[in-house]
């Protein structure tokens, strides 16, 4: 299964589910819900972590904390 | 105040106008300090709700939710949680961004399952308005069931409605509302046998406790140790029960936000998204943040110099006035020198920190700040810093002591530390003089390929020495900073908007007022303790020096006699016999005692080295550094006969003063950030330890 690390740019998908460790839930707290659309944005000039975009707002994950999240393409 | 002025706490999400609107309640009437353990400001105000009802305002850190990632996010926690917590607050006033509802009701629910008193604020509404959305509280009161008010500060929409919301919720207890989130099995065994140790009446409060038994500070030992029996009993798991808990809660969250905002119009591209494909963009974001920060830089630089100057001359000419109207006694020259002095050098930085918590205020206020810890992220993880660890560094070419008050906002406390740790060894402004001397004596004012001047040149290689100095001991650091919280990124890109003015001002007050009153303290007592030094010494001593310096004034009546005398009394005074005691120290690395002792005095800050050389050299004026040159250039040792200002000689001294901790400021501003003298201590000796080292490697290599 992708994850959210595999997305390219301009790409969106569904999230299928978020693997349970010990930051879980903040990525709950931001908003990376099952079954909320994401898109990535764009990478970081200097690699390492994604702009991505969530219905009307817009976070910052670094690509390891991207691999915890499963995605379902559209 | 007494035990009947009730407590109302502000809590929501960061980026839900909290701040703003605790600062519309109180202005400039806050108290600020820091909740007890850390380093984490607490902001209290006693303010009327009524002519006669007077109550607490606290403003705590924004915060996600009960199962907090940061030191900052578990103060909330402590404060609702902890049954013996002085901060428990009889009232909640729960501020959301409208237009983040859903993401922001997450810790509003589990706030009132707690069952405490709470208005739910649904903040910036213009917003809502603005973008054309439609909301209807009445079903988030109702799912809520706690009052639901609409605010704008920015507008100045509601907030007479909330002060009149909060004056009736204090007077009249609010019934506990039935719980939206029930415990599953496991959590309610716990729960149960919580319940039986420890008097409180909330399923959901014995849950939270199970959750956070292993680090609440006010737990009593033998209920911890239950809990904690009692967590392992009943396969209790901390991160499922959490993950279980917050699915669970947006489940009833989603569809109710879906139904209280509704949006008319279809999403397009916001201002937001549009100015983020220029200031993130892979090429021209690095650039513009560059331009802002050297910006930044030359704000501090050349805005503060002008104040600061005003302040050190009024100094100055009060001093000199103070000393003409008091007797000559040592009380006064306490008074005028010591703790007069003390106190200008103390207020000759609020000009830079002003003006750099002014700048960095409307970056972060305006939300480029996030953008900057995006872009930079990878490249400051590899230094085991922060993206916001770069406007610290960068801030640090003025002056370190902003640079290390602005490191607050670095949540993860290694990177913090790291950042303060390695901050002072950028060349900051108060090196400048000093440099300024030393390559004049050894770097001719030339042309190097007929377009580069060589001074510049010298003084570039200077700057990017203490560069390097700064990344490489990060690297050395490292390591050794244990890591507590776990690194992560992972966090909003807010929606750009304009600053809030009265938030940048009360932002800068408080930080020139943290300055002054904790860091302050200890400057004021060294500069006392190196007048005394620089003062006074043994008196038969004294009383020679003064003979001699008669008999050489006499002997050489073209020169300046105070400049004579006062060369002659340095030497004698206890400075004096400390600067000659470390010679064989610094011997090696090309020092005399008459270095020895600006080394010394320069304690109080580094600038103080071009003074201290001008009164050990009999220089009369100290403003003029050419005439301070030429004694340098034709200084010679005595015995030998040599040079003192040999080409090696100054190298070592420029080296020295790139990287050596000679600044009590700086010192006592990491002290009070860090809490604990320890950090302070092992910034000196590891700066004096590389200085010592790099300028005997480059004086052996010069000689």
């Amino acid at each position: 299964m992708r994850s959210l690390a595999d997305l390219e740019v301009g790409e969106s998908a569904y999230i299928a589910q978020v693997s349970e460790n010990t930051y879980t839930c903040k990525l709950l707290n931001l908003g990376l819900l099952p079954n909320t659309k994401v898109t990535l944005v764009r990478k970081a000039p200097f690699g390492g972590a994604y702009y991505i975009k969530l219905g009307n707002h817009q976070l910052a994950v670094r690509i390891e904390e991207a691999a915890t999240i499963s995605i379902e393409s559209l | 105040m007494d035990n009947k002025t009730k407590t109302i706490a502000f809590i929501g999400n960061p980026n839900s106008g909290k701040s703003s609107l605790f600062n519309h309640f109180t202005g400039l009437r806050q108290d600020v300090s820091n909740f007890p353990g850390v380093t984490v400001e607490k902001k209290t105000a006693i303010i009327h709700l009524a002519e006669t009802t007077l109550v607490r305002l606290i403003d705590f850190p924004g915060t996600y939710s009960f199962f907090p990632n940061s030191t900052e996010e578990r103060i909330v926690v402590e404060a609702l949680v902890d049954p013996n917590s002085p901060f428990r607050p009889d009232l909640v006033v729960y501020i959301a961004d409208i237009t983040q509802l859903e993401r922001h009701l997450l810790l509003a629910t589990q706030i009132r399952d707690l069952g405490i008193p709470m208005i739910f604020v649904a903040n910036m509404i213009d917003i809502a308005q603005e973008n054309s959305q439609t909301i209807d509280t009445s079903i988030l009161e109702k799912y809520l069931q706690v009052p639901v008010i609409m605010t704008s500060v920015r507008k100045n929409i509601g907030l007479d409605t909330l002060k009149l919301s909060m004056f009736g919720a204090i007077l009249q207890s609010q019934s506990s509302p039935t719980p939206l989130y029930v415990l599953n099995p496991e959590a309610s065994k716990v729960s149960n046998d919580i319940r039986k140790e420890i008097n409180i009446d909330n399923d959901y409060h014995a849950k939270l406790l199970a959750h956070h038994a292993s680090w609440l500070p006010n737990l009593a030992e033998g209920l911890r140790t239950q809990i904690q029996n009692s967590i392992s009993n009943n396969d209790f798991s901390d991160i499922k029960q959490q993950v279980q808990e917050i699915m669970s809660r947006f489940e009833t969250i989603v569809p109710v936000s879906k139904s209280v905002i509704i949006s008319q119009q279809q999403e397009r591209a916001s201002w937001t998204d549009r100015i983020d494909n220029v200031i993130t963009h892979r090429f021209w974001g690095p650039i513009i943040f560059f331009t802002l920060m050297l910006l930044v830089f030359q704000a501090i630089y050349s805005l503060a110099s002008v104040p600061m100057d005003l302040i050190e001359a009024g100094f100055a000419n009060a001093g000199q006035w103070f000393g003409e109207m008091l007797p000559d006694h040592w009380v006064s020259n306490l008074l005028i020198d010591g703790v007069w002095a003390g106190l200008g050098g103390v207020l000759v930085f609020v000009p830079q920190i002003a003006i750099l918590f002014f700048m960095v205020g409307f970056l972060e206020e305006s939300g480029y700040m996030s953008r900057a810890v995006f872009m930079f992220d990878n490249v400051m993880r590899r230094f085991g810093m922060n993206g916001r660890s770069m406007v610290s560094l960068i801030s640090s070419a003025a002056c370190a002591i902003p640079a290390i008050m602005a490191t607050r906002t670095i949540s993860n406390q290694r990177e913090r530390l790291i950042t303060i740790m390695v901050s002072p060894l950028i060349s900051c402004s108060a090196r400048l003089p000093v440099y300024a001397v030393l390559v004049g004596l050894i770097v001719p004012d030339t042309k190097v390929w007929g377009i580069f001047s060589a001074p510049a040149l010298a003084f570039m290689g200077l700057y990017l020495l203490g560069i390097v100095g700064a990344l490489i001991s990060s690297l050395i650091i490292k390591p050794f900073i244990k890591e507590t919280s776990g690194s992560f990124l992972m966090m909003e890109l807010p929606n750009y908007k304009p600053p809030m003015w009265q938030n940048l001002f009360i932002g800068v007050r408080d930080k020139v007022m943290a300055f002054i009153l904790g860091a302050g303290k200890i400057i004021m007592i060294i500069s006392i303790i190196l007048w005394f030094l620089a003062s006074y010494g043994p008196s038969s001593d004294m009383r020679n020096a003064s003979d001699k310096a008669q008999s050489y004034i006499s002997s050489h009546p073209q020169e300046n006699p105070e400049a004579i005398l006062a060369s002659y009394r340095l030497e004698a005074s206890y400075m004096g016999m400390l600067g000659k005691a470390i010679e064989p120290a610094i011997k090696p690395i090309g020092f005399d005692w008459k270095i020895g002792i600006a080394l010394i005095t320069s304690f109080a800050a580094r600038e103080v080295f071009v003074g201290t050389m001008a009164t050990i050299y009999s220089v009369g004026d100290t403003d003029d550094e050419s005439t301070l040159r030429q004694k340098l250039s034709s200084a010679t040792n005595l015995e030998t006969g040599d040079k003192t200002y040999t080409f090696a000689t100054v190298m070592s001294l420029l080296v020295f003063y790139v990287f050596a901790m000679q600044c009590m400021s700086t010192l006592a501003v990491t002290k009070r950030e860090t809490g604990t003298w320890r950090w302070p201590i092992i910034q000196f000796l590891y700066m004096s330890v590389m200085a010592y080292v790099g300028s005997f490697i480059v004086f052996q290599l010069c000689q």
